[in-house]
């Protein structure tokens, strides 16, 4: 350890300043808060703040982020904005340290945020001891106090001194515009173990419950009236994620430039607390309520994340605590109010805690790293209006290559100015091209609907866990589409058509709103020709003066008159979200196990990589780990039926 | 050809008009991509040829309601300006009581007749927001108007797409701002059921907001009573503090006719 004399240490911050190839930020007072800012002297840095509006996330996940610049006036044109240089930060505390090491593991998981990675490592942290502590910070109960690694340097304020500890190579090279530094002594060192000490006992507020049992407590208690009782008061503001350090969703919108010939594709925080995050474009909630909106916040922290990467995802700086309104958003009293409320055994975790990662920013390299939100250009093909509110693609990737999905997989459809939309591929695997149909829901379908053969888009993916094709080779299948369920049920159920043979008995059940609404009527026209299917139509109603031969009503009602043997048949349900909770019903009925059920189900998707968060059904990331999920698998996930 | 756009006004004090003046150099941009045709803030030109129909002001008699419909049959697309036109503005607080009173309060007794229904100008005063007199495309809320939020919901219009009013909470855009909570220095803000799009100037000032922009689609205004009440509010002044722009959502008809 080393030791700057305060005057010493303030020279060092203002030579830190004075580097034109830094960007120095500290904290700095706001009225009576404090906030990490530029800044302008050493005067300025406050050492003694107990705990920033904001955590340092802004500066790894800003508020606002362009992530892709594009050109309107060009068939596709887009690139990567310039980043900002390198950036040291003065006087993050422990906790915050813990919680950038969860962002590590959060953006550097399966598919590394490219934008993340590039600012995490054009940033040095310096470290800091807290001296004042928060009135709702429980950092000692969360054990986030003190932290072994994930800083450059690391200070401690003694007083007239400053002591020094490095962390990495880069930090002990910032050094270089220290002046004075000399060896700590024992009486330094114990100095700092007794502000150490008295920040973490200052920061115990009697949490009960132990981050390693606030899983259990929360699976336990997920119907427990506490959780409304609660968020009755609360205003879904979407404070308590916004100054959370360990809250990551985003939203990814498009700005266009009042030349209207280029804009930028934007980045900017979200929250699931907010009624939006959850809307669909054709208007479904999925998380009306909000108690079911604060209820999942909690459970992240303490369930879904460390189910996911490990860690508990809480570090006790007490930021929600302290900017609730109502005061409603204090993890110690809600965990307690659990605590104290659970009848059951609740079981322990081993020693999880806010510490269990296991990813280090250290060891990514920049070189290689793809950009995640960056489209690639392609070209439709064919595009053909097949309702009034559907439309009909192919289109092929501009490298020429297969887009190499599996049946059931979604892609990110850009265009620039209008966004993404997550639309279903609906073709077989293999070719060169793909197929989607597209329903007029929004800004972007819209666009789409006015697209014609050689136009261009941007593809993301393909995304998420589609139907595993391999493994229902032999089995009797039964398909059952509710309106656009057909579309991405298609692209399974063609691929078993042109492999016929591998297959047992095929049946298929579609149904939709009105006879006008079927989709691909030359091929469900062409099912009536072949021996080796079984296929049954139906539509809720007929209208006066259109033509119809099929049955009236919901597709479930079609169920009982096919034959099929309901233990020895997997029932492939695709459709709207109201479908599946009365087909499975049926299905249930004639004692169909729910192995043999699979479903594919819809959300918002926004990123399709499991980072923004809309798409989660409790713990479970829809446009990674689905859209297609063996229902056996999904039943007992409490929102995905709801 | 480019949109022609016309600019009126009914009650108001024309400030969401000034804003749109106040673009300075970006209204050059705006004016490569629409032909304003009327627009009494900034020429004195004026024609009835016109796309887009952009309206300032509340509704207030029924000679009112007549120009406005006239302006609605010329327009394919109207859009309410500002918090007069979206909910009728401060001066909807009059309608707490009925038009007699508030003739007699404001002008006297002197000389009734001058002031009765049978004079058109003092027909029947009554503040009603645009939506309620004719169908409304696009609402640009707020006291004044945000103008780049004016600009953002152009562009949308111009490009196909749906104008951008975000429908969260003023919170949303002050956390991001970093300020410091309104509740935490003793004020008493209506961010929290207020609909952002502003950028929060007022927090970010050090005032607390007065949700000119009216609620967000789904407030929990249980939980905001609540939590003034928590602050030392009374029930009356929850309701004074809720009357100030958004006296629309708790008003009681008092027409008095």
């Amino acid at each position: 350890m080393k030791i700057l004399m305060k005057e010493d240490f303030k020279a060092f911050v203002n030579a830190l300043i004075g580097d034109p190839s830094l960007d120095t930020v500290g904290v700095k007072a706001k009225g009576q808060k404090f906030v990490f800012d530029s800044l302008d002297s050493a005067d300025e840095l406050r050492l003694d703040y107990d705990v920033t509006i904001l955590p340092p996330k802004k500066y790894f996940l800003p508020q606002y982020e362009t992530i892709v610049e594009f050109d309107m006036s060009q068939p596709f044109s887009a690139k990567r904005p310039e980043y900002p240089r390198k950036r040291v930060i003065i006087g993050v505390h422990p906790y915050d340290i813990a919680a950038i090491r969860q962002m590590d593991s959060y953006f550097l998981d399966t598919d590394i945020t490219e934008a993340y990675l590039r600012r995490r490592k054009n940033t040095l942290i310096i470290g800091s001891d807290v001296i004042t502590v928060s009135p709702t910070a429980f950092f000692g109960d969360m054990k986030t106090g003190e932290v072994k690694s994930g800083y450059d340097l690391f200070i401690t304020d003694l007083g007239d001194r400053v002591s020094f500890e490095v962390g990495t190579e880069e930090g002990e090279r910032l050094l270089r515009h220290a002046a004075n530094l000399k060896d700590s002594t024992p009486v330094d060192l114990q100095k700092r173990k007794a502000k150490r000490n008295s920040a973490n006992g200052k920061a115990m507020r009697g949490l009960m419950a132990k981050p390693n049992v606030w899983h259990d407590l929360l699976e336990k208690n997920f119907e427990s009236i506490v959780w409304k009782n609660q968020s009755d008061k609360c205003l879904a503001c979407g404070t308590c994620t916004l100054v959370c350090p360990t809250c990551f969703c985003y939203d990814i919108n498009d700005e266009i430039n009042l030349t209207l010939k280029s804009g930028e594709r934007v980045r900017t925080w979200d929250g699931c607390l907010l009624r939006q995050f959850t809307v669909i474009s054709t208007g479904e909630v999925f998380r009306e309520d909000i108690v079911d909106r604060y209820r999942h916040r909690f459970h992240r922290k303490g369930r879904y994340l460390p189910d996911r990467l490990g860690f508990v995802a809480c570090v006790g700086c007490g930021r929600c605590s302290s900017q609730c309104v109502p005061d409603i958003a204090d993890p110690v009293k809600m965990m307690n109010m659990l605590f104290e409320s659970s009848e059951h055994v609740i079981a322990e975790d081993g020693d999880r805690d806010a510490h269990s990662v296991s990813i280090d920013a250290k060891n990514f390299d920049l070189e290689g790293t793809i950009s995640l939100h960056m489209p690639k250009p392609a070209t439709i093909i064919r595009a053909e209006k097949v309702t009034e509110k559907e439309m009909f693609f192919e289109i092929e990737m501009d490298d020429h290559k297969p887009l190499g999905h599996q049946p059931g997989q979604f892609v990110e459809v850009s265009l620039f100015g209008s966004g993404e939309a997550p639309i279903s591929v609906s073709s077989p695997p293999g070719g060169n091209t793909f197929e989607l149909v597209v329903r007029k829901a929004g800004d972007l379908t819209n666009k789409l609907h006015l697209m014609k053969a050689g136009d261009k888009v941007g593809i993301r993916g393909p995304f998420g866990k589609g139907f595993d094709a391999e493994a229902l080779k032999k089995k009797n299948l039964l398909f059952i589409a509710g309106g656009l369920g057909i579309v991405p049920m298609r692209s399974l159920f063609n691929h078993v058509l042109n492999n016929r043979p591998d297959y047992g008995e095929v049946t298929v059940l579609y149904g939709c709103k009105e006879p006008c609404e079927m989709l691909f009527k030359d091929e469900v026209a062409a099912w009536g020709q072949r021996k080796d299917i079984t296929h049954l139509l139906t539509v809720d109603k007929c209208p006066d003066g259109e033509c119809w031969e099929g049955d009236i009503g919901v597709v479930g009602k079609l169920i009982p008159k096919v034959k099929f043997d309901p233990k020895h048949t997997i029932v492939i349900l695709v459709g709207p979200p109201v479908f599946y909770k009365f087909v499975i019903r049926d299905l249930k009925k004639l004692e169909v196990p729910d192995e043999n059920i699979i479903v594919s189900l819809e959300r918002r998707m926004k990123c399709g990589v499991g980072k923004c968060g809309h798409c989660q059904m409790s713990g479970v990331y829809v446009c990674k780990d689905g859209p297609v999920f063996n229902y056996k698998e999904i039943k007992d996930n409490k929102e995905a039926f709801k | 050809m480019k949109p022609r756009v016309a600019f009126f006004d009914f009650a108001s004090c024309e400030g969401c008009q000034l804003s749109v003046a106040n673009l300075e150099e970006s209204l050059v941009d705006v004016l490569k991509l629409i032909d304003i045709v009327a627009f009494r803030e900034v020429m004195k030109e004026h024609s009835d040829q016109y796309d887009i129909a952009i309206v300032e002001g509340s509704i207030t008699r029924p000679m009112d309601e007549e120009r406005l419909k006239k302006i609605r049959a010329n327009a394919n697309i109207l859009i309410a300006l500002g918090a007069c036109a979206h909910l009728g503005g401060v001066q909807r607080m009059a309608n707490q009581w009925t038009p007699e009173e508030n003739k007699k309060e404001v002008y006297g007794i002197a000389n009734p007749a001058d002031i009765a229904d049978s004079n058109r100008f003092f027909e029947k005063p009554r503040q009603k927001a645009l939506d309620e007199v004719v169908k409304v495309d696009y609402t640009i809320p707020g006291c004044p108007i945000n103008k780049e939020e004016f600009a953002k919901v152009l562009i949308a219009l111009l490009t196909g797409r749906k104008p951008p009013i975000p429908d969260y909470p003023v919170c949303v855009e002050c956390k991001k701002k970093e300020n410091v909570c309104m509740f935490t220095i003793g004020k008493f803000c209506m961010g929290p059921l207020a609909r952002a799009g502003c950028g929060a100037p007022c927090p970010t000032a050090g005032n607390e907001c007065e949700a000119c922009r009216g609620y967000v689609d789904h407030p929990h205004e249980k939980a905001q009573t609540d939590v003034l009440e928590k602050y030392g509010l009374t029930v009356d002044d929850i309701m004074r503090r809720k009357t100030m722009f958004t006296y629309r959502y708790v008003e009681k008809p008092k027409d008095g006719a």
